[in-house]
């Protein structure tokens, strides 16, 4: 189980590549149920990973131990050599991680616009004071972040519905209403948690070239846990496969593909069918 | 329409309100008068509640407790030595406070910065805990302040409370607070910081991964809206010339929460026009505590009638109107705009 060699090999052209995200020996426990057992990653810049397993196997998890949505039992996590194993949420996500929701959260009584902007707050210089004055200091980051939030609703193409309330958007625009929110915040890693998901296919390869796009745009590490297998092994360049909080595997997609671990955690073992 | 025809047309308004003030105070019937500062005081109240309740969902029952800081801040500020001498006949006064008097419009600001302060050390622990929760524990502190009030007896004189207080409050110091009230809310509502506490109203989950502070944010609506809950305490102290912890109840809570449902959840303009309509209906329906004849049967007097009808009000507008009387409608010059063009073209 050496997937860092073979990653090594792939991106030697530049070496130097710094690591964005290291997870050591990252443990959840709830009560008796171990959700993610000794989870290790090494992330380097620009890498588009894919998060793989069967329900339950706590993909959802690992994004919400990253984010510290929930407290981590046992290791370590690093986000570009900082130790972010005990920050609280809004610190990690200020530093640069974003993510995006399984089910989504859409700030539902917002406009689309409104959903974005909230997003620029966590970066508002201005104190109180200044943005109820309405001093020119902060007349001038509000400008900037409508015209930032603008540009953002053009590279998802949803700037014709920058007025409607965010919950009346359909399906597939909430989640890239959501990954646009996400962006707003500036990350320099980016977490999708099923981005795919209630897409058409039609959608769904649009999704995959829009994540590749915002990827190379704004210089993102990306992170996407996915069930829709077209996402996965259309555009990551690498698999991490998770069974019950155990990574099972790790490598390419063609790698993945023919792993007999993998197959057995997704189809069951072959003579228990029989 | 340009940001500065707005504020030109909101200063014609304020001047237009202060004209209207100026006359008021010297021709308006004193009992009018005193029901319309009462109104926007009610106003004072429903504004700064809803800016927790309404914007940032952080359902408080603790409105009448900052109150109480403020109204006995200030009181105890601004009341002459002589007055505190004949009230405290029982207790004496604790020193200094026994002999220091400052001008009215400053012990209302000291007033509020007391009840910002009661906010801030109520607001810290107690976010902690949401929803329901947060509601049992804000009723709790506006309990525990009405119980100390009454039993600190060298401060607050307790349960006999403060009589003869100085009347200062009249419609240029209410109007006024009401129109900074109003002002500073609104621009808090409708800056970033407001985005951020209609986000955290919304989904806490997800204001928290868009790295804003929840705790920061929620402390935030709570100092300010006690400051103003503070400053209408004041005014209302000086207005009603007596204050004792007991009027300082759940009920006044109650009674500014109803405001900002009849008015809509987050919306300023409700909360303004209810809490005046609120006043002037609360002695309107005096009647109805009457002695009554009806059809020749005669029906004694009952007191609380008057709760019972806005009770009534209350779940048919929780029942039918679910966003309150004005839902999201919110005064803007352009809707202003809007009603007068309609208006050119039915002609």
């Amino acid at each position: 189980m050496t997937p860092q060699s073979a990653e090594a090999t792939k991106t030697s052209k530049s070496v130097a590549k710094q690591t964005v995200l290291k997870m050591e020996h990252v443990t959840k426990r709830f009560g008796g149920l171990v959700a993610v057992s000794d989870f290790n990653l090494d992330l380097k810049e620009g890498e588009l990973i894919g998060l793989i397993g069967p329900n339950g196997a706590g993909k959802t998890t690992i994004f919400n131990l990253i984010t510290h949505v929930i407290r981590i039992t046992e290791g370590k996590m690093e986000f570009y050599g900082k130790d972010i194993t005990n920050l609280t949420t809004d610190r990690i996500i200020r530093l640069g991680i974003a993510r995006t929701f399984q089910n989504i959260r859409l700030f539902s009584n917002m406009t689309v616009r409104e959903n974005i902007l909230t997003a620029f707050h966590a970066h508002l210089k201005s104190d109180l004071f200044t943005a109820v004055a309405f001093l020119p200091k902060y007349k001038n980051e509000e400008e900037y972040f409508q015209q930032k939030t603008l540009e953002l609703m053009k590279e998802v193409g949803i700037e014709h519905l920058a007025d409607n309330i965010s919950s009346s958007l359909p399906y597939g625009l909430q989640r890239k209403l959501e990954i646009a929110r996400a962006l707003a915040t500036n990350p320099k890693l980016l977490l999708l948690d099923e981005p795919a998901a209630g897409m058409n296919p039609d959608e769904t390869l649009e999704l995959n070239q829009l994540i590749l796009r915002i990827r190379d745009k704004y210089k993102l590490t990306v992170i996407v846990i996915e069930h829709d297998m077209k996402v996965i092994m259309n555009i990551c360049e690498r698999i991490v496969v998770l069974d019950h909080g155990v990574t099972i595997a790790q490598g390419t997609p063609i790698e993945i593909q023919q792993n007999p671990l993998v197959i057995k955690a997704y189809l069951g073992a072959g003579d228990e069918d029989a | 329409m340009k940001r500065r025809t707005k504020i030109l047309l909101s200063l014609i308004l304020i001047i237009a309100i202060y004209v209207f003030v100026y006359f008021s105070e010297l021709y308006m019937d004193p009992f009018i008068k005193r029901i319309l500062n009462t109104g926007l005081i009610y106003a004072i109240l429903g504004v700064s509640l809803n800016l927790i309740n309404g914007f940032t969902g952080q359902f408080s029952l603790g409105h009448a407790g900052f109150m109480a800081i403020g109204a006995y801040a200030s009181a105890l500020l601004y009341m002459s030595p002589e007055t505190k001498m004949s009230n405290f006949f029982m207790v004496p006064l604790i020193s200094p406070l026994d002999r220091i008097q400052i001008p009215f419009f400053w012990a209302i600001i000291v007033g509020g910065l007391m009840a910002a302060v009661a906010g801030f050390i109520v607001g810290a622990p107690c976010l902690r805990v949401r929803g329901d929760y947060l509601a049992i524990v804000t009723y709790g502190f506006s309990e525990i302040i009405r119980s100390l009030f009454n039993n600190l007896q060298n401060i607050t004189n307790g349960p006999l409370g403060l009589k003869g207080l100085p009347t200062y409050t009249n419609l240029w110091w209410t109007v006024s607070w009401t129109i900074i009230t109003v002002i500073v809310i609104k621009r808090i509502v409708d800056s970033s910081y407001g985005r951020a506490l209609k986000a955290i109203r919304d989904d806490e989950i997800a204001a928290e991964n868009l790295g804003i502070n929840l705790f920061k944010h929620k402390v935030l609506a709570f100092v300010v809206g006690s400051f103003f809950a503070g400053i209408a305490g004041g005014l209302l102290g000086s207005l009603l010339m007596t204050i004792d912890p007991n009027s300082f109840s759940i009920l006044f809570t109650y009674q500014i929460i109803m405001i900002i449902l009849l008015g809509g959840l987050g919306n300023i303009t409700g909360s303004v026009v209810v809490g005046i309509g609120f006043a002037f209906l609360m002695e309107w329906l005096r009647f109805v505590e009457m002695p009554m004849n009806i059809f020749g049967i005669e029906f004694p007097g009952i007191l609380g009638m008057r709760m019972l009808i806005f009770s009534i009000l209350l779940m048919v507008t929780i029942l039918f109107f679910r966003q309150g009387i004005f839902g999201k409608v919110e005064f803007s010059w352009e809707g202003v705009a809007r009603l007068f063009q309609k208006k050119k073209v039915k002609e």
